[in-house]
């Protein structure tokens, strides 16, 4: 009887082992932008006041073929910019740096050439601007196209 | 559990009649339920040395039978643990696809018109600062296995 008690035990406690690995370990691992700083800027600021966040997959947008589109504008939040930057220094890690502009010290533009992942290309677009207001904005776009070619394009079709 | 109990007092073995039954065991002539009522009584773990060598000739086949079973239950524990997991996986998948998706985030309001969340895309994008050529003088420079030749050639003539 009781040895029936620990057999089921132990079967439960191994499900339970395994679907938290699961759910710890391989799903967040499927989304490659996860594994990223960056996403905890999404997160945090993406539904506040004087933000706009966007989300699109698997769109033609301009001629351009995203996997993933995300990017968020944020105005007048110079700790967002801050917060920004400090993610951004973790995820250059292994990335490309592709522009930097620095004003006073300051990085205010990076364009980050990630590793790729799951077959995709990944790229991170940083700006920050001052005028008429401080406005900030972050990219990050998953193509299977070549990023390069996803980067030229988009700064020759503006 | 008292029925349970009788059964086995009943099918118990003294050790005289344990001696006998091997003797017919070894000379062939014990029947399938006489070397089952054998196999229990010698799989008891305190029984005086003489028995040994029939314990152990005993504890094999018991042991490779046991093993058998063993492994059809691991197996198919296994299966269940990732029928499980799959479950799980494909789960929370479905419910990231249906979070993923084209949709904007303005002030705070969802927005799920998917012109009006392109044409945010595109807004975005529009305030990413470049030059082109710096950018494509990056990539040049990325790609450049003379860069650094090419940057130490600049000292040379000094």
């Amino acid at each position: 009887m009781t040895s029936k008690k620990n057999n089921v035990m132990r079967s439960i406690k191994k499900y339970l082992i395994l679907t938290l690995l699961v759910v710890f370990g391989i799903v967040p691992a499927l989304q490659a932008q996860n594994d990223l700083q960056i996403s905890r800027v999404f997160d945090q600021y993406g539904e506040k006041k004087g933000v706009v966040m966007v989300e699109l997959t698997d769109e033609m947008l301009e001629g351009y073929d995203f996997s993933l589109f995300k990017s968020i504008t944020i105005t007048n939040n110079p700790q967002a910019a801050d917060f920004i930057r400090n993610c951004l220094v973790k995820d250059e890690a292994g990335a490309k740096k592709v522009k930097q502009v620095v004003s006073n010290g300051i990085p205010t533009s990076i364009y980050l050439q990630l590793p790729r992942k799951n077959e995709l290309y990944r790229l991170i677009l940083f700006n920050e601007s001052f005028k008429p207001e401080q406005k900030i904005t972050l990219i990050y776009i998953e193509s299977k196209n070549d990023s390069e070619d996803v980067l030229k394009l988009i700064l020759k079709k503006k | 559990m008292v029925k349970r109990m009788k059964i086995k007092m009943k099918y118990k073995l003294s050790f005289s009649e344990a001696d006998k039954l091997i003797e017919r065991y070894y000379e062939g002539l014990t029947t399938g339920v006489e070397e089952k009522r054998l196999m229990d009584f010698l799989s008891q773990s305190k029984l005086p040395d003489r028995f040994k060598p029939e314990q152990a000739i005993f504890g094999y086949f018991h042991q490779k039978k046991q093993k058998t079973h063993f492994s059809v239950r691991s197996y198919i524990s296994w299966i269940s643990a990732a029928a499980v997991i799959l479950s799980v996986v494909f789960g929370l998948q479905f419910l990231e696809a249906g979070n993923r998706g084209d949709y904007a985030y303005i002030d705070g309001k969802r927005i799920t018109d998917i012109r009006e969340v392109k044409s945010q895309a595109l807004a975005s994008l529009s305030d990413i600062d470049t030059g082109t050529n710096e950018v494509e003088e990056s990539f040049k420079n990325l790609n450049n296995k003379d860069l650094i030749k090419d940057q130490l050639n600049v000292f040379s003539g000094l």
